[in-house]
């Protein structure tokens, strides 16, 4: 699904080169639930950046759905992040003037399907449980629920991945688990995620941890559950 | 459809700010109005006139008795200009096909029973009707028989009917035209008002001999009018008139003319000297509000492109391209433009109507000067949205999203 190969960014100002990321290899198989944690400033947003084709590596391969990525001009990344990507954001990124129905056809907007763009809309909420919110505006809607709108929005295109950026990070304790459950379920139904998070709670959700240190990763390994420790 | 799609999305920020986009209508509101009003009342008084020299006709020279007139301004006149000079011109003057000779005096008391009323009196031959391409509406024109005998009749325009008869048919009614009973034998068409201001429906029309002998006393004429063959020879028979009359009227040469001849182009001259003025304002006053107009939406268009670089992140992320972005953006300011000039319009016209009720301005309404607006109106759109469009499409999603 994902194949990263020596991946490398560099970014330069005033003739100081930043090395954000440095010789990254790794793969990401259809149907993984992936967390990468790191310290904050340490590459991994940038790294999700490429990952999610809005930003371009320095050097090295990627390579999505068997499909070289590096090289491609803005359309065609606009292309591949509107038929194959979904993203969720730490702070929600709804526009605050359209309905919850309408936000979650923004992406539709820009592609070549856009019949039932409604139903289709209204199905991708119910499928986050905001079935009776169809019609509210953003600023009507929780945290939580604004989130699992985001959700929805990612979902609605039935993308091959979805990536969010931490996502549980402006939400308290209990609404930050619906969203990790409702990642669950989707994880249930085969879909591929890539959650990038510094919370260690969020990350044990995951089937597979990778961190980051200083643009390296520095250790790819399945979660060690408290319930695992018990019987170890 | 993915344009209706964005045209969607254009719409729908336009209405989340209402009164910033009202705002941005402005500029453009007023400029169209303006260049509706002012258009349309320089074109029509425009095309009015030139209806006006157009009736004249282009085949066609005036020559007034005295020297240095100007139609329509009263003034003494000399006693040389005369029937027989029109008739000389006739048989002369090779490229003169018709004339007609004509005595006219303002301000002429009339009366049927008790009315009174004031007419534009014209003492003229049969073939007036003709050379000054009016129609007899009702009864007949003055016949060679009513030159030859002399007789008490009169042709009456739409005023004078008015004015006395309130409707009434006039035909075989007996008017007093300086205390002498006339017969009202017909009705000329309308004709509205001369360029110099003079009401030509209010004008009783008599036989010229009747007129000389029996009304004004007087053997020389006030004016003729010339029916040329051939227009495109109107300067030289112009000349051949000139020294026809300067002749027969005994001028020695160094000597100024004892009349004046008023040609087509001479009247088109003073129309089109006055249009190009207007016009030239017009599209100072247009061109300054529209101008101004663009300003104020490209400058509010930069700012809404500032406040909204979270939106076209998110559009980013989900999928736009640039040009979907800049289009989304080049739609709303044309939006805006255009709707601004749609308002303008409306308001424009409900001006005119509104200024009619003062002044009097062209009855009719002209659709140039409502297509040229229109066209302007987006044409600032484009203008004021392309830069801001521009920006927002270069906008750095991984930016905007933080």
């Amino acid at each position: 699904m994902i194949e990263v190969r020596n991946l490398s960014k560099i970014f330069k100002k005033d003739n100081m080169e930043v090395r954000v990321l440095e010789d990254i290899s790794v793969t990401i198989n259809e149907g993984e639930f992936v967390a990468i944690m790191a310290p904050s400033g340490m590459g991994k947003s940038t790294f999700l950046d490429i990952l999610g084709c809005l930003d371009k590596p320095t050097g090295g391969t990627y390579t999505l759905d068997n499909v070289p990525v590096q090289g491609m001009d803005d359309d065609e990344l606009s292309r591949i992040r509107n038929e194959k990507l979904g993203f969720v954001f730490q702070s929600f990124h709804l526009l605050p003037r359209m309905t919850a129905w309408e936000n979650v056809t923004l992406p539709l907007i820009y592609s070549d399907s856009d019949s039932n763009m409604r139903t289709r809309a209204i199905e991708a909420l119910e499928t986050v449980g905001l079935g009776d919110r169809v019609s509210h505006l953003p600023r009507e809607l929780s945290g939580g629920q604004q989130q699992r709108v985001a959700i929805a929005r990612a979902l609605i295109n039935n993308p091959r991945i979805i990536f969010a950026d931490e996502p549980t990070g402006n939400l308290d304790s209990t609404s930050g688990q619906d969203v990790m459950n409702i990642f669950r379920k989707l994880h249930a139904e085969g879909r591929t995620l890539v959650v990038v998070t510094h919370d260690k709670d969020v990350a044990d959700q995951a089937h597979r941890i990778i961190e980051m240190k200083d643009g390296r990763i520095f250790s790819d390994h399945r979660p060690i559950r408290e319930a695992d420790e018990v019987t170890r | 459809m993915r344009l209706f799609r964005m045209g969607g999305q254009a719409l729908g920020a336009m209405m989340e700010n209402k009164m910033r986009t009202f705002l941005m209508m402005l500029g453009v509101i007023i400029g169209v109005a303006t260049l509706t009003v002012i258009a349309s009342s320089v074109l029509g008084a425009r095309s009015e006139v030139m209806e006006k020299v157009e009736k004249f006709g282009f085949d066609q020279i005036m020559i007034m008795a005295g020297a240095g007139r100007k139609p329509g301004v009263p003034q003494p006149i000399p006693t040389t200009l005369r029937v027989e000079d029109a008739q000389a011109m006739l048989s002369e003057v090779s490229n003169v096909k018709d004339v007609t000779p004509q005595i006219n005096r303002r301000d002429f008391p009339v009366k049927f029973g008790n009315k009174n009323s004031y007419a534009l009196l014209l003492a003229a031959n049969p073939n007036w009707a003709s050379v000054w391409n009016t129609r007899v509406e009702a009864g007949r024109f003055i016949s060679d028989e009513d030159i030859s005998r002399l007789t008490r009749v009169a042709v009456i325009g739409p005023t004078i009917v008015k004015d006395l008869f309130e409707g009434d048919d006039p035909i075989g009614k007996q008017i007093l035209v300086n205390n002498n009973p006339f017969e009202v034998i017909g009705v000329v068409e309308p004709r509205g008002t001369s360029p110099a201001g003079l009401d030509l429906d209010a004008r009783v029309i008599i036989p010229l001999t009747t007129g000389q002998k029996r009304v004004f006393n007087q053997d020389y004429l006030f004016m003729m009018k010339i029916v040329l063959s051939d227009p495109s020879k109107m300067a030289q028979t112009v000349k051949d008139v000139q020294a026809l009359l300067r002749e027969r009227h005994n001028l020695p040469p160094g000597t100024e003319d004892d009349f004046t001849i008023v040609t087509p182009s001479q009247i088109m001259a003073i129309v089109s000297k006055v249009s190009t003025t207007f016009t030239l304002f017009l599209l100072l006053v247009s061109g300054v509000s529209l101008i101004v107009g663009a300003i104020v939406i490209a400058n509010i268009m930069f700012i809404a492109v500032n406040e909204r670089r979270g939106e076209i992140g998110i559009r980013r992320a989900v999928g736009a391209r640039k040009n979907d972005i800049l289009t989304q953006f080049l739609i709303e300011s044309v939006s805006i433009a255009t709707v601004g000039g749609v308002i303008g319009i409306v308001i424009g016209l409900l001006g005119l109507v509104t200024l009619s009720a003062f002044m009097k301005l062209p009855s009719t309404v002209i659709w140039q000067p409502m297509l040229l607006s229109f066209l302007s109106a987006i044409l600032v759109g484009l203008v004021a949205g392309i830069q801001p469009a521009r920006k927002a499409a270069a906008v750095n999603p991984i930016e905007a999203l933080k």
